[in-house]
Order: structure tokens, then C-alpha cells, then sequence
């Protein structure tokens, strides 16, 4: 489907919802409801997406939502699912939405559970590396380098981005993917595929946040990309745990990660020797990707 | 998009609010908002009339065909006659080539042009109703002046010394490049729109500038620059040596040139070159050759033309400067051309004398440049008032610049008649949109591809730049929903934008900006 096929009216986000300017997490919310909407229900744990959903009487969308609490996004999900089964709406989507520490920290167990479970529906974890809502603390998604309010300037997150995508993989999910909101028709794709396969299916969506990062509202997209073409966040699927493919190879359109680091007021203690580090860090990880990939088979 | 919202779970999901959050006018939160703007293509700034190529190329891509011809018509009354004959500086520069080929612009505008033809409708209402004005000259700058005039209610009468309307259209630039169907196509549609064409009538013999002055409230000249540049060279005042317009002007209206193989045709310019293309399409002959006294990198004719010749098997001869045309005594007729080798140094053109070939002929075209016939002005009186412009002001030039010329004469006429101030004339001050401006990461639309054949899929390659081409970005990208798209087209909502600025950073043509803050 083409970018313009779409019309205001089938939108299933309102206008007037409460995220920042230029946030990343409401724009991962559009292109979501959008791809699966609107026969889905939408669970959402504590997390920028509590306020952005809108203070009762208001919603920011078309779907029906239930707020959950923090750490139990994986549980209610299976909750959820099971009492529309129940009720005998077979045919409708349940979506959890959860934060990167609802995800990464807090909620690793309930995820963990619901997953090993094959729990039948689909998590999606938008990523702003930090616990934002509560004012930008530290979690395990914060790559190494960030300041974060618990590690101020010039202080710096040590220790590494934890590798969640491995983590799912590792509990042989039919369905586990990254998207890109700079590549929105390749997160469509993977979100409709999601949507046609039965079990547990988690999507990881980097979602760039201005005021946490101290980005300009108005990079949100450059960035996205440049997360991609710099090899941070690469984009790919996981089939079954095990079957690991590309979807996007920044062949001509590779950059180096100093270039992403240095658009980012949060990465500004960092040194130039961190930095190389840091770029070998991304390539050794590129590679161990691709290894996967290659010895998954099916490559491109 | 699969089914509807399931009404049956909003009942019983009560975590969810049951009012729109659209009830929160959001857009209180901004500090600057996007709007559109517009800037200079590289090849509208290239164009000779600074036509609104991405304008029109935008509405042939959507199949907007009328508007297409609105937008054009706006600075080209032509585009089937441009799109044959014009040499499209605007394609040099076209974005596009730096992602695999640059537009074939000329080609779009050629349809334009064609779909006019086929689907004009007189215009209803009073025609010819406003005060009568004299154009003198039926080339492309009194034909467009004529346009304009009576698009706007004129009565305007062409006058023409030829015995067919066109110009150079007509008489100078041979049918192989300008089918004649497309002029008089362009012609029937003028007569319809109620100009009046009087040819066989020639300016300082049979039609006096003062009984134009007494008849027309206004009178523009473009008579253009038809007098062939005298050079001396013994022997050319022979009956088989032709002027260049004189041959092609007999060429062109299919009346019998006395011609003989081989022929020689002298000099560098478009008139020399089609001159030699049009002999060898004679019947009889079969060897033309193009001498020229400068080098190639130094002909004023269009490269295109000068390779089209080549490879039609005229021979290209440069660095020689005729001295004599020599003729045979017993017969009189004319044997053969006596050159020197010449060439330009800082000075100018110097010959050498003691280099000199003879180039056997049976007939030799002179093709030395033409200029302006500024008799045409006499005898002028104080108190006339007269418009001129095309080839008779700049001397040689385009077919797109004369266009431009009787354009802005309309316009100037149109003013000095209603008493407004003259038009405004486009100016180009402004740097065109660089390749490298362009953000064309999000476009995930845009595949390499060549040009193509059908007008509609080659306007869809136009890169839109400075201009909104529909992508459809802007509407994507925004986290607030607040660019409204309908109708294939945008609308910012100004009660919910929160100025983020994503819109104006990712719009792939720059046909944004945030106005108003940082
Ligand atoms: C051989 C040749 C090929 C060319 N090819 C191209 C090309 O491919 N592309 C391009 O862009 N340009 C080309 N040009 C240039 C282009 O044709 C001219 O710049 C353009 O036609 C000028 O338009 P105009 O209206 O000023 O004059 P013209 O087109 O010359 O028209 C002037 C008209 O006035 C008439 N006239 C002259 N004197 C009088 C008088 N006393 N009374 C009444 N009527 C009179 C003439 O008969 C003529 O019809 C070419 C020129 C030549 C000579
Ligand atoms: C048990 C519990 N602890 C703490 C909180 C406070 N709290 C609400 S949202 C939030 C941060 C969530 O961070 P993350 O999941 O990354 O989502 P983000 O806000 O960054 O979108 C916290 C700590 C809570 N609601 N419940
Ligand atoms: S891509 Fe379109 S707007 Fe840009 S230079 Fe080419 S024709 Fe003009
Ligand atoms: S992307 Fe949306 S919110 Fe941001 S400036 Fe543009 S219209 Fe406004
Ligand atoms: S992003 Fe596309 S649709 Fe929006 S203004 Fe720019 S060119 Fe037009
Ligand atoms: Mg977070």
C-alpha cells in the first residue's frame, strides 16, 4: 500500500494525544494501529504510552485500551487474550505495548513466562533506551555511553545495551523482529506478518525520544535511520528462534557510529577513544548477526 | 484494513476513556509551525522561460492534464512547438541525472501540448473585444504576444510578409524537426480564438508604421533577424550561391530550389547545419559538406544538430575560411570553393594564405550569420508608440526566448493600455535546489529507473524539487496526525501540530519550512 492510499479517517491514532514533540513512541503507536488496527485491543504498562493514551475521559485511539500495571505487561497480555477467547472474539488482535523497562527490567519476567508459554499474541516493546517517563533514569536498554538522570553529565552509562532480541530468540518465539519508524513500510510488513502467525510474537521498535536523548524534535526520523545505517540497530526477523534474517543490508548507505553518537547530546562525554570502541563493539556485533543470519541459510 | 473496530470490547474494556483526544488542542504547545513553500528548480531556472516545470510535471503525473496546460500556458503558450524544437537547457542540470537519467522535460511538455490540441474548446464569451493592437511578424515572439492579447479580450491582427504564418517556424527550421501538422495546429487554434492573420504584407512597402500607429491603439514589432550578414567573397554573387534562409525558406515551403551536387555549405550555426541537412535530403544530391572557419567546440549550433548532421553523412570540415567560389568559364557555373586555413587566437580569426584547398561543388550555401533588418523602424515618428522584441531586439537567438519576449510585450501592452504597472518579469536570483538539499531517504517509492516512454510514468520521476511533488512524507512521518491528507493533497492542522519540525527536516523536495520560532 502506498503512503498517500492512506486517509485521515482510517487512522486509528486521534490528534491531541500528550506525547512530546517529535516523540518516537507515538509514532510507533501510528504505524502499529495502523498495520494491525482496528480489530485489536492494546494493553499498555506504566510507561510514556500511560500519559500519551490520554486522561479519562480521552483517548488518543480508536482501539480498545487497558492499562496495566508495570511489570505485568507479559501476564495481562495472556489475560487478555484468553478472556476475549473466552467471550469468543477469536478474530480480534491483542497487542501489548510496553516501554523499554517494562520490557528490558521490570517486565522481563512476565515477558519471559508469557513467551516460554507461546502465549498468543503480540508484545511490542518501544525502545527510548531509559525510563523516560519517570525523568530519563538509567534501564538495561540504555546503550553504553548515555548520560541518563542517574548517571548525569559527566557521568555516563558503563555496560552494555542487554541483547533482548537474543533473549526472545532464545525461547523459540515463532515471530521476533526489529523495525525502524525511518523504515515504516518495512515495519508494516513485519507487523502484518506477525499479525498471520499463531503464538508469541515481539517486535522491538527503536523510538528516538528529544528531550531524553537531546535531539532537536525534529531529527526523530534522521536518527531512526542513521541508528540503521550506522549498524546499531540493524533490521531483521527471527523465525522460530532460530531462522535469523536481514531486511534491510545498509550496503551503500553505511555510516559510521560517530556520525548517530555525535547527533545526540546525551552521548557528549564520550571521548574519541570510547567512540572506536564503541564502532568496534557495533562491528563485532554486526558480525555475530550475520553469522546467525548466514547460519540460519536462507540468506539474501 | 481489516473489518471495524470491535464496538462489542469498548464496552466492557473500561480502562479505555470514551472521548477523543482531538478534544485537546495540542497545537497551543508549539513554538514555530511548518508551512509550505516553494522554491527554484534547476530546471525551471535553466528554462529559457522559466517555465514551472515541477508544476506541470506534478499535474501530468496525476493525470491532471487541464491543469498541466493552465500551469504551463502561464509562461509557454507553446509546449508542443517547444517540445519539437526547443534544445531543453532545462534537462542539463535536472536533479534526477544525479540518481540515474535526467528528465526528458521536453518530452512531457511536447504532450501537453498535444493533449491541447485534442481536447481545445473555443473560449465562450466576447473574444476580440478590447482595443484592436498590430503585431508585425508571425514567428514565435508576435505569435506569443498574439496569444496573450487575446487570451486577455484584445482584437489583434498579425501581419506577415510571407505568404504563411510561422516565422522561422515556418520558413527556418525544416519539417524533419517541426512537423508542420503541430504549427498548424498551433495556427488554426490562434484563428480561432479571433486573431486576425494577414500574410503577403511586408512592413515598409505595402503597410506603413504610421497607418498602423492611426488603426491599432498598440503595435509590436518582431520581424526578427532575416538579413544575411555580407561578407565579401569573390563570387558570390553567382545565381547557384543561396543565403542560407533563402534556401531553406524554399526548401521548407517545397518550392523548386535549382540545386547541383556536390554542395558546399558555408559557416557554423543552426542555419548552416539544417541548411546541410536539408540538402542532403534533396532528391539528387548525395555529397554535402559543412566547412566552418573555426574549430567544432567553437560552432554556435546546437551539438545535438551538428552530430545528427555527422551521422546523416554530412561532411564536417573545420578550420577553413572561403576566399573565392570559382567558376568554370566556358559553362558559368560554379566548380568549385577556394579555402584558406584559418583559425581563432586571441586576436581573433587568423588566416593562413599559404594553406589553401579547393573544394569542387556544384552549388554552395552561405550561411555567414543574420541579422536584425532594423528598416523596418523607418521612417519613425516622435509621437508613435511601438513594442519590439524577438530576434529584431536580441539578434539571433530561440524560439523559447522569443516567446518569452512576446510575452512580456502583451503583458507591457496590456499595462500602458490599462494603466497598471508593467508586468512583473520572473527573476533568478535565487540558487536552485542542490542534488544534495534533496532528503530523499524516505522516499522508499523511488526506484533507480530510465526514462520513460509513456508522458504520465516520466513526469512521475520528477523529483519535485523546491516544489511539493505528493509524496506523501510529511503526512506519514508526523506523530500527531497533524497533517491532514485528502484529496492527494495536504493540509497542516494547526490546533494539534506541536511544531516538532519532523515534516520540514524529512520533506524530500524542501517544500517545507518551520516558520515562526528557534
Ligand atoms: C535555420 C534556423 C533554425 C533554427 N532552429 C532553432 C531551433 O531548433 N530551436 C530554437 O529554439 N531556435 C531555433 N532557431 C532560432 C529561432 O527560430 C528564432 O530565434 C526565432 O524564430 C525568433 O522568433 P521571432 O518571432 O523573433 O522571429 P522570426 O521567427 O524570424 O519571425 C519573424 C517574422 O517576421 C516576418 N517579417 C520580417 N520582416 C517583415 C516585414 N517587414 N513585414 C512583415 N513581416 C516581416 C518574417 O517573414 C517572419 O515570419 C533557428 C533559426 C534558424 C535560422
Ligand atoms: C512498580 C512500579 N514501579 C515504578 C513505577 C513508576 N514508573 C512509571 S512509568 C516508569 C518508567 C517506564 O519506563 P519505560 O518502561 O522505559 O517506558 P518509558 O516511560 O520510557 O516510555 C516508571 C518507573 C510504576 N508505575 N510501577
Ligand atoms: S527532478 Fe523535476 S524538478 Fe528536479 S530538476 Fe528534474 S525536472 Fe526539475
Ligand atoms: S510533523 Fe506534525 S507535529 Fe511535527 S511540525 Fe510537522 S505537522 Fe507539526
Ligand atoms: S513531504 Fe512530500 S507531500 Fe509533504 S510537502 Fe514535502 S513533497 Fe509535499
Ligand atoms: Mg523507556
Amino acid at each position: 500500500m502506498k503512503i498517500t492510499d492512506y486517509s485521515i479517517e482510517n487512522e486509528l491514532m486521534y490528534s491531541g494525544h500528550n506525547a512530546c514533540p517529535g516523540c518516537g513512541g507515538a509514532l510507533t503507536v501510528r504505524y502499529l494501529t495502523r498495520a494491525l488496527g482496528p480489530n485489536m485491543a492494546l494493553a499498555i504498562t506504566a510507561s510514556c504510552w500511560s500519559i500519551i493514551a490520554g486522561a479519562p475521559p480521552l483517548t488518543a485511539l480508536k482501539c480498545p485500551i487497558l492499562h496495566c500495571p508495570f511489570p505485568s505487561a507479559g501476564a495481562v497480555g495472556s489475560g487478555l487474550r484468553r478472556g476475549l477467547n473466552a467471550k469468543g472474539h477469536y478474530d480480534t488482535t491483542v497487542v501489548v505495548l510496553a516501554g523499554d523497562g517494562g520490557t528490558f527490567d521490570i517486565g522481563l519476567q512476565a515477558l519471559s513466562g508469557a513467551a516460554q508459554r507461546n502465549e498468543d499474541y503480540i508484545f511490542i516493546c518501544y525502545d527510548n533506551e531509559a525510563y523516560m517517563n519517570t525523568g530519563m533514569q538509567t534501564s538495561s536498554a540504555t546503550p553504553f555511553g548515555a548520560r541518563t538522570s542517574t548517571r548525569p553529565y559527566p557521568l555516563f552509562k558503563h555496560g552494555q545495551k542487554k541483547d533482548i532480541m537474543r533473549i526472545m530468540a532464545a525461547h523459540g518465539i515463532p515471530y521476533a523482529a526489529t523495525a525502524s519508524l525511518a523504515f515504516p513500510q518495512d515495519m508494516e510488513n513485519k507487523l502484518k506478518k506477525a499479525q498471520g502467525i499463531k503464538g508469541f510474537r515481539f517486535m522491538h521498535v527503536l523510538s528516538p525520544c528529544p528531550p531524553g536523548w537531546g535531539t532537536d524534535s525534529s531529527e526523530t526520523i534522521h536518527l531512526s535511520r542513521l541508528a540503521v545505517f550506522t549498524n546499531f540497530y540493524p533490521l531483521y526477523e527471527i523465525i522460530n528462534g532460530e531462522q535469523w534474517q536481514m531486511t534491510y543490508y545498509p550496503e551503500k548507505t553505511r555510516t559510521p557510529l560517530k556520525e548517530y553518537l555525535e547527533a545526540q547530546r546525551r552521548f557528549r562525554q564520550v571521548d574519541e577513544m570510547t567512540i572506536e570502541a564503541l564502532q568496534e563493539e557495533v562491528d563485532r556485533d554486526w558480525e555475530g548477526l550475520l553469522k546467525r543470519v548466514n547460519s540460519s541459510g536462507e540468506t539474501k | 484494513m481489516s473489518g471495524k473496530t470491535n464496538e462489542a470490547l469498548l464496552n466492557y474494556l473500561y480502562a479505555r476513556g470514551s472521548e477523543a483526544s482531538s478534544l485537546n488542542k495540542t497545537g497551543g504547545w508549539r513554538l514555530a509551525a511548518p508551512e509550505k513553500i516553494k522554491r527554484l528548480s534547476p530546471c525551471r531556472h535553466d528554462c529559457l522561460l522559466h517555465s514551472e516545470v515541477p508544476d506541470w510535471m506534478e499535474a501530468v503525473k496525476g493525470g491532471r492534464w487541464e491543469d498541466a496546460w493552465q500551469i504551463m500556458s502561464r509562461s509557454n503558450p507553446f509546449p508542443a512547438l517547444t517540445g519539437h524544437v526547443c534544445f531543453s537547457p532545462c534537462t542539463e542540470n535536472c536533479n534526477r541525472g544525479r540518481l540515474d537519467q535526467e528528465l526528458e522535460i521536453p518530452a512531457v511538455e511536447r504532450a501537453i501540448g498535444e493533449w491541447r490540441f485534442d481536447h481545445y474548446q473555443p473560449r465562450r464569451g466576447p473574444r476580440a473585444v478590447k482595443d484592436p493592437v498590430a503585431v508585425v511578424g508571425s514567428g514565435p515572439a508576435g505569435l506569443s504576444c498574439a496569444f496573450y492579447l487575446s487570451d486577455h479580450g484584445y482584437k489583434v491582427t498579425v501581419f506577415e510578409k510571407s505568404s504563411i504564418s510561422g516565422g522561422m517556424l515556418a520558413l527556418g527550421i525544416p519539417e524533419y524537426r517541426l512537423p508542420r501538422e503541430v504549427l498548424n495546429k498551433e495556427l488554426a487554434i490562434l484563428e480561432e480564438e479571433g486573431i486576425t492573420f494577414i500574410t503577403n504584407r511586408t512592413l515598409g512597402e505595402d503597410l506603413m508604421l504610421r497607418e498602423l500607429n492611426n488603426d491599432f491603439r498598440e503595435v509590436f514589432l518582431a520581424t526578427g533577424a532575416w538579413l544575411p550578414r555580407q561578407e565579401k567573397l569573390a563570387g558570390a554573387e553567382h545565381k547557384s550561391v543561396y543565403h542560407a534562409l533563402d534556401f531553406l525558406s524554399l526548401f521548407n515551403t517545397r518550392q523548386h530550389v535549382e540545386i547541383k551536387d556536390p554542395v558546399v555549405v558555408i559557416g557554423g550555426g543552426n542555419a548552416a547545419v539544417d541548411s546541410a541537412r536539408s540538402a542532403l535530403r534533396m532528391n539528387g544530391i548525395n555529397h554535402v559538406s559543412l566547412i566552418y572557419r573555426r574549430s567544432r567546440a567553437e560552432m554556435p549550433a546546437n551539438p545535438g544538430e551538428v552530430e545528427m548532421a555527422e551521422q546523416e553523412g554530412v561532411e564536417l570540415v573545420f578550420n577553413a575560411n572561403p576566399a573565392e567560389v570559382v567558376t568554370e568559364t566556358a559553362s558559368g557555373s560554379i566548380s568549385a570553393v577556394l579555402f584558406n586555413h584559418s583559425k581563432t587566437n586571441r586576436e581573433g580569426l587568423v588566416l593562413d594564405t599559404s594553406r589553401t584547398f579547393k573544394k569542387e561543388c556544384g552549388s554552395v550555401i552561405l550561411a555567414l550569420g543574420q541579422e536584425p533588418d532594423y528598416s523596418v523602424f523607418d521612417p519613425l515618428e516622435e509621437e508613435m508608440s511601438l513594442f519590439a522584441g524577438g530576434d529584431l531586439v536580441s539578434g539571433p537567438a530561440t524560439v523559447p526566448e522569443a516567446i518569452r519576449a512576446g510575452r512580456l510585450a502583451a503583458f507591457s501592452i496590456m499595462a500602458k493600455i490599462e494603466s497598471r504597472p508593467g508586468p512583473d518579469v520572473f527573476g533568478i536570483s535565487e540558487q536552485p535546489v542542490a542534488f544534495e538539499e534533496l532528503n530523499l531517504l524516505g522516499r522508499s517509492d523511488l526506484e533507480l529507473q530510465d526514462r520513460q516512454k509513456e508522458p504520465v510514468l516520466e513526469a512521475g520521476r520528477c523529483l519535485g524539487c523546491g516544489t511539493c511533488n505528493t509524496c506523501g512524507i510529511c503526512y506519514l512521518f508526523c506523530p500527531d496526525v497533524a497533517v491532514e491528507w485528502i484529496n492527494n493533497n495536504y493540509e497542516f492542522n494547526l490546533d494539534y501540530c506541536k511544531g516538532c519540525g519532523i515534516c520540514v527536516t524529512e520533506c524530500p523536495a524542501r517544500a517545507l519550512q518551520m516558520e515562526g520560532g528557534y
